[in-house]
């Protein structure tokens, strides 16, 4: 018969896999056609076989077994010598890009890095080394000032005893209250004038 | 249930319980699918856990972005071209038929449908399809199977087997027709 469809067509229609213009074009064929609608009753046990094919016995502990064949986790690689591998490959990439567009010799360009980097280093290094020095020298100063402030504390304390360091604390309070007054005197006065 | 994605995740941390819930969720159906591309269930078995050690071996290459199943069939259906090219093993040595008798299939048929008559008529269908099966080209067999038995769409079988899908359906609906005839044969 004529606009009959192939036999594909009616495997799709059974998977769902036609299009909606399609799969209308087939239904409305079908209910003009005997011989299709024989052809899909054939395909469509089929299909049902197809679809429910038995499954293969898988024995209840084969997952242990599997487990147990596996090997032991690779230890992960650690950072750094990836970034070092990154690096180092960057920089042989980068050589040979240079060396192929420049033309210059591979050992040309290592022994101008090489210069450019033994020059830079050259003017860094004293800079480095007499920012050290000084550093330490401040370090040495300030904590020789405040380990002889320390003791001398200490030793006057000691040697002044509980009296004495009374005495001296309530010096330094009639002090402090004689400042606080004549500094507000000298501000009242200041005011008057 | 848990995503694969965050499964092999956990397993890349070393975390071997959540490598063994994807044994536990792939064995079956990776099995269906080696079973009937050996026609073994042995050999199946031994496949099946030969491509759990290499998928175990290779997650840290795996990514998220594409579906873990069809990542798993690609590394099985790679496992079994490989296995075939050592062995040296032509194509046709896959075309004996499926024999049954010596139990080296174990079908575990399901209540097909409501009636008896259907039932037993759907068995025998079965039989006939499963021998037929393994008289068709490997090639064609591979695609039927993880359509009809691993119920893949088109367009996943397609990223498994680097196909375009149109070739897929295409050679799927071949091997539907080489068992249809065959059957006929029988």
């Amino acid at each position: 018969m004529r606009d009959c469809r192939s036999a594909e067509s009616f495997y799709l229609y059974l998977e769902g896999e036609l299009g909606p213009s399609e799969r209308r074009e087939l239904e409305a064929h079908l209910e003009t056609c005997p011989a299709c609608r024989g052809v899909l009753a054939e395909r469509r046990l089929l299909h049902e076989a197809f679809t429910s094919l038995p499954p293969f016995e898988v024995p209840p502990d084969f997952a242990l077994s599997v487990m147990d064949r596996l090997p032991e986790p690779a230890e992960a690689k650690p950072h750094w010598l990836a970034a070092l591998v990154s690096g180092l490959a960057a920089l042989v990439v980068g050589l040979l890009g240079f060396y192929i567009l420049t033309g210059e010799s591979l050992s040309d360009v290592l022994v101008a890095i090489s210069r450019s980097f033994s020059s830079g280093f050259g003017r860094l290094l004293p800079l480095f080394a007499k920012l050290l020095k000084v550093g330490s020298l401040l370090l040495d100063v300030a904590s020789g000032f405040v380990t002889m402030l320390g003791q001398g504390l200490v030793t006057l304390l000691s040697a002044l005893g509980p009296e004495g360091i009374g005495l001296i604390l309530g010096l330094g309070f009639l002090l402090s209250l004689l400042l606080f007054f004549g500094a507000k005197r000298l501000l009242s006065l200041g005011e008057k004038v | 249930m848990t995503e694969d994605s965050t499964l092999v995740a956990q397993a890349l941390k070393g975390d071997r319980k959540a490598f063994e819930m994807i044994v536990r969720k792939y064995e079956q159906p990776l099995t269906n699918y080696l079973g009937r591309m050996t026609g073994e269930r042995e050999a199946a078995l031994d496949f099946t856990q030969e491509v759990f050690i290499k998928v175990y071996r290779s997650l840290g290459s795996y990514r998220p972005a594409y579906k873990f199943s069809t990542w798993l069939f690609k590394i099985a259906s790679n496992h079994l071209i490989d296995h075939w090219r050592k062995k040296k093993l032509p194509t046709l040595s896959l075309d004996q038929p499926i024999d049954d008798e010596d139990g080296s299939l174990t079908p575990q048929v399901p209540d097909p449908g409501p009636s008896v008559a259907r039932k037993f008529e759907l068995a025998e269908i079965r039989q006939k399809i499963e021998r037929a099966l393994g008289a068709i080209p490997a090639a064609l067999r591979e695609l039927f199977v993880l359509r009809h038995v691993n119920e893949f769409s088109y367009e996943e079988i397609a990223d498994i087997k680097s196909l375009p899908v149109g070739t897929v359906k295409n050679r799927v609906f071949q091997a539907k027709e080489m068992i249809r005839k065959r059957m006929e044969g029988s």
